[in-house]
């Protein structure tokens, strides 16, 4: 250990808090992710506050303020707590949410008169346990380091035997039991994990704020990856980054080590959902931005060049009467045919471009193609489970099946 | 055919388009429903035949075309219209009684931070009456069958008082001898002069009780009388057959 | 008893009634854990309002935080709302981050002023009586007046907007359809909801205040089948938590918030555990 530390270039105190941090951003990232896919983010939060009141029975109950003994507290209060939120589902009326709201605020007050006790009467030794409240770096010993990581190494071993049935059970429970899997020893398993991540990171962050570090990796992560056996060590990743970063940042600068590791989550999964290539927000609205406009300009294509088939060229606002589509969208689309240099003004009238009749009639193809697959598609067999795109048929289902599909239709 | 003295539509949908995911739900459907009938929409499942009703009431967006009710835009016309949809993600044990969801019917036209009057009370008692539902007027909506739990929810549609009634899959998961009450029910509010359109499933039931149909299968394949539109050309249009079958063969069970 | 203590037991009955107006409709809307994340961000309300104005009357710090209150619920929307999100997620993302911008503030810009980070999860009520106001000749805690008002304002709120609560929580979609939008009632509801908190904050605390929303009215939603009884019960068991809670706080001078949080989930056990027996026994229940 006295080596690991050595090798980091920082002071002593500050390698300490590192190292703890790693251990904390690894394991809650990774098990993180089992409650995030499972929907089940909130009972973190419960398991988290109930870590609280399971510290003090511990110290109460040993009198000591060693790591493993007021962890160990804190596992068997998760472990109660998850029991709690299940029996009260079963019983009816009351939902999950309102479950898992009962149970959290249960075991924080406990917490709370139990903390506050104990302050009353050993002034001094009740320090050690506040920290449990709202999570302190400082002070932490290599002790504390060495507990947490091998109890989180052995969740993430865990994760490692079980992945396949994990991978199944996560993804479709139902599925899972139908196939032999036993659904119920794997979610006690995932709960368990879940406190292992609860204990392992609830001394640094705090209980009300711990379910932020099992969230913001997996979340982060799952931008940045489809697949579960490279979001779970992603997972890890992030979390680690984020950890080291808040802890050794609240440390310098002397901020509560919880709320920092917090804010530079959430600053992390911010930049992941905004930037994500081929899911961040930034990139879907710029798609989602092409798409509605195109679709603007090809009905506005084709409603006009079916006026201009019916009758005279029509004004905007004659063309704003015929057209179903509302007429402020209807002179969007117009100005940008008129930019595309589709169409064309003889003073107040339109009309279409050589290049826009072109478009027009491209456009009224492809409709007259789908109305065309709508009636007689069901005839034809397809080689294959392809899907017929309505923007593109012939592409999507083959000149093969194109050239059927006309005869057909004669 | 504008004749002036025919009254308008009681639905009516021009050139609507629903897409969703950039596939089209809806294409181009025009459709009408006369005033004072019983009208069914039908197809196969994906159709759009929920999509259909919701677009008209602005539960969904469409991309393009219509919507008329009465012969105004359907947005205007909300007050006239009432809806039953399908039984869905309604938490039955919430606390209210028969009587206190009939009486939600009631709250478009209270308004808000009113409280319901004699006439509302009189509305949902009627209501009651109607589906058969009074006694059970103090239960809480948990403690009732599924037959119940819908004559409730059409209660609720009825105290609306309004002139059309749209109603998506009313039958689901009902049995046969609700089915059929519940069938003579719509009858008798059709005789009372409201016009009444329902998604369903069952083309027996559409041939035998209903007087106007709706096929539908993304685009409107055939709008008419009953007798005129459930014939086998356009239910094969709609229905399909399966790939490479005889299609008479299949098709005799729907005729 | 002394003066001190009743006025102690007034204001901690005021919060219970506050919180269990609004809780039903939290519960019942299955937004419970919403209610938690709003209590939660309204911290960090106190504390801009603070440094921007320099002032911690009651009516700019309200305003404080009914804007983030708002905000908390915008940004877990927009989280949601992009797809990429799950709602439990949002919540677990949106309400940490919003408190750890409060505890920082706290701690780096108010270490002068009188406002303990501890405070702020339990509150201090036993000074509650310390500030008194005189108001129409009658002396209570400032503390209590202000419950006062947001209890005045929850139970008209709760009276006039009761059909539309029931309608939204329990059918939305049907509500839209006769254009009484559920999104709009339920801002209304985390306002009200972020109001109360920012009131009872110095007095019980957050966590107190989310107790005090979410045990009392589940333990009224296993209790009955109305909605009105839900309320009453809710606003029942929340003042047995808190005369309860403050009596057993004396007795073992231990934390006051923590003995009412204690004695509201007793309350729920025995509901809970009454009902199991009366569902195996057979009766109606």
């Amino acid at each position: 250990m006295d080596r690991l530390i050595d090798l980091i270039p920082l002071p002593y105190t500050d390698a300490v808090v590192a190292l703890g941090a790693l251990v904390l951003g690894v394991v809650a990232g990774v098990l993180g992710v089992v409650a995030v896919l499972r929907e089940r983010s909130l009972v973190g939060d419960a398991l988290s506050h109930a870590a609280l009141p399971g510290v003090c029975v511990a110290f109460l109950l040993t009198g000591v303020k060693e790591a493993g003994g007021l962890l160990a507290g804190a596992a068997c209060a998760g472990i109660v707590a998850a029991v709690c939120i299940v029996l009260i589902e079963r019983g009816g009326r009351i939902r999950s949410d309102a479950a898992i709201g009962v149970v959290l605020s249960s075991a924080f007050s406990l917490g709370i008169v139990l903390l506050t006790a104990i302050s009353n009467r050993h002034d001094a030794d009740q320090a050690g346990l506040e920290r449990y409240l709202f999570g302190q770096a400082a002070g932490l010993s290599e002790h504390d380091v060495v507990v947490t990581g091998a109890l989180g190494l052995a969740g993430l071993l865990l994760v490692a035997v079980g992945f396949r049935a994990l991978k199944t059970a996560l993804f479709d429970a139902d599925y899972a039991a139908a196939a032999g899997l036993p659904v119920r020893a794997l979610d006690v398993g995932m709960t368990a994990l879940l406190v292992i991540a609860v204990v392992v990171g609830v001394r640094m962050v705090g209980a009300i704020l711990m379910v932020a570090m099992l969230v913001s990796p997996a979340v982060a992560a799952r931008q940045l990856t489809d697949r579960l056996s490279r979001l779970l060590p992603l997972a890890g990743v992030l979390g680690a980054a984020i950890g080291v970063a808040g802890a050794l940042l609240s440390a310098r600068e002397e901020l509560p080590t919880g709320p920092t590791i917090v804010l530079v989550g959430f600053a992390v999964v911010v930049a992941s959902i905004a930037f994500a290539p081929g899911r961040g927000v930034l990139w879907s609205a710029a798609q989602l931005r092409r798409d509605r406009r195109r679709a603007l300009v090809e009905s506005v294509l084709v409603d006009l060049a079916t006026a201009l088939e019916a009758g005279p060229p029509p004004t905007e606002a004659e063309l704003c009467d015929l057209s179903p589509r509302p007429p402020r969208e209807l002179r969007r689309g117009v100005r940008a045919l008129d930019r595309a240099g589709l169409l064309g003004r003889d003073g107040d009238r339109l009309r279409l471009t050589e290049a826009g009749a072109a478009a027009a009639r491209r456009q009224l193809a492809r409709r007259d193609e789908w109305s065309l697959w709508l009636e007689h598609g069901w005839r034809l067999r397809l080689p294959d489970a392809r899907e017929p795109d309505p923007r593109d048929l012939e592409r999507s289902i083959g000149p093969e099946a194109m050239a059927e599909l006309r005869a057909l239709a004669r | 055919m504008t004749d002036l003295l025919v009254p308008p539509p009681a639905l009516e949908v021009r050139r609507l388009t629903v897409s969703y995911g950039g596939r089209p739900v809806l294409w181009d459907v025009d459709a009408s429903f006369p005033a004072g009938r019983l009208s069914a929409i039908v197809g196969p499942n994906g159709a759009g035949k929920s999509t259909l009703l919701k677009a008209c009431l602005g539960l969904v967006p469409s991309d393009a075309g219509q919507a008329l009710v009465l012969g105004e835009p359907a947005r205007r016309a909300l007050d006239r219209v009432a809806y039953v949809p399908q039984r869905e993600a309604v938490d039955w044990d919430f606390p209210a009684t028969v009587r206190e969801v009939v009486e939600m019917g009631r709250y478009r036209s209270v308004g808000w931070l009113r409280r319901l009057r004699r006439a509302d009370h009189e509305a949902v008692d009627e209501a009651l009456e109607r589906v058969g539902m009074a006694p059970f007027a103090k239960r809480q909506i948990g403690r009732l069958s599924g037959g119940q739990r819908q004559r409730v929810f059409l209660a609720r549609a009825l105290a609306q008082q309004a002139p059309v009634l749209l109603m998506d899959e009313p039958f689901a998961g009902v049995d046969a001898r609700t089915e059929a009450a519940l069938v003579e029910l719509l009858l008798g509010l059709r005789a009372d002069g409201r016009s009444i359109v329902v998604v369903h499933h069952d083309l027996g039931t559409v041939r035998r009780s209903f007087e106007w149909a709706l096929v539908l299968n993304v685009r409107a394949i055939a709008c008419g009388p009953v007798e005129e539109v459930l014939v086998p050309e356009t239910l094969a249009r709609a229905y399909g057959s399966a790939v490479g079958g005889d299609e008479d063969e299949e098709l005799a069970w729907i005729a | 008893m002394s003066t001190a203590d009743w006025q102690i037991m007034l204001t901690a009955a005021l919060v219970a009634t506050a919180c269990g107006l609004l809780g039903p409709f939290l519960v019942l809307r299955r937004v419970a854990l919403l209610g938690d994340a709003v209590s939660h961000a309204v911290l960090p309300g106190i504390v801009v309002v603070f440094l921007i104005f320099e002032t911690r009357a009651p009516l700019p710090v309200i305003g404080g935080a009914a804007v983030f209150a708002v905000l908390c619920v915008l940004l877990i929307d927009a989280l949601r709302s992009t797809g990429l999100v799950k709602a439990d997620a949002a919540i677990g993302l949106v309400f940490p981050a919003l408190f750890s911008l409060g505890v920082l503030g706290v701690q780096q810009w108010t270490a002068n002023i009188h406002l303990d980070l501890d405070a702020t999860i339990y509150g201090e009520i036993a000074f509650v009586p310390l500030q008194p106001w005189v108001i129409a000749g009658v002396e209570l805690p400032r503390a209590a007046w202000e419950l006062l008002v947001v209890v005045a304002a929850d139970l008209l709120l709760v009276v006039a907007l009761w059909k539309e609560l029931k309608l939204t929580s329990f059918d939305p979609e049907f509500a839209r359809t006769v254009r009484i939008a559920p999104a709009l009632l339920s801002r209304v509801l985390l306002v009200a909801v972020a109001i109360t908190a920012v009131t009872a904050f110095e007095s019980v605390g957050a966590i107190l205040v989310v107790t005090l929303l979410i045990v009392p009215a589940a333990t009224a939603r296993l209790l009955t089948d109305r909605l009105w009884a839900t309320v009453a019960l809710a606003v029942a068991v929340g003042w047995v938590s808190a005369l309860g809670g403050y009596g057993v706080a004396v007795e073992l001078d231990a934390s006051i918030a923590g003995a009412m949080g204690l004695v509201a989930a007793v309350c729920f056990v025995v509901a809970f555990a009454g009902r199991r027996v009366l569902e195996r026994r057979g009766s109606p229940a």
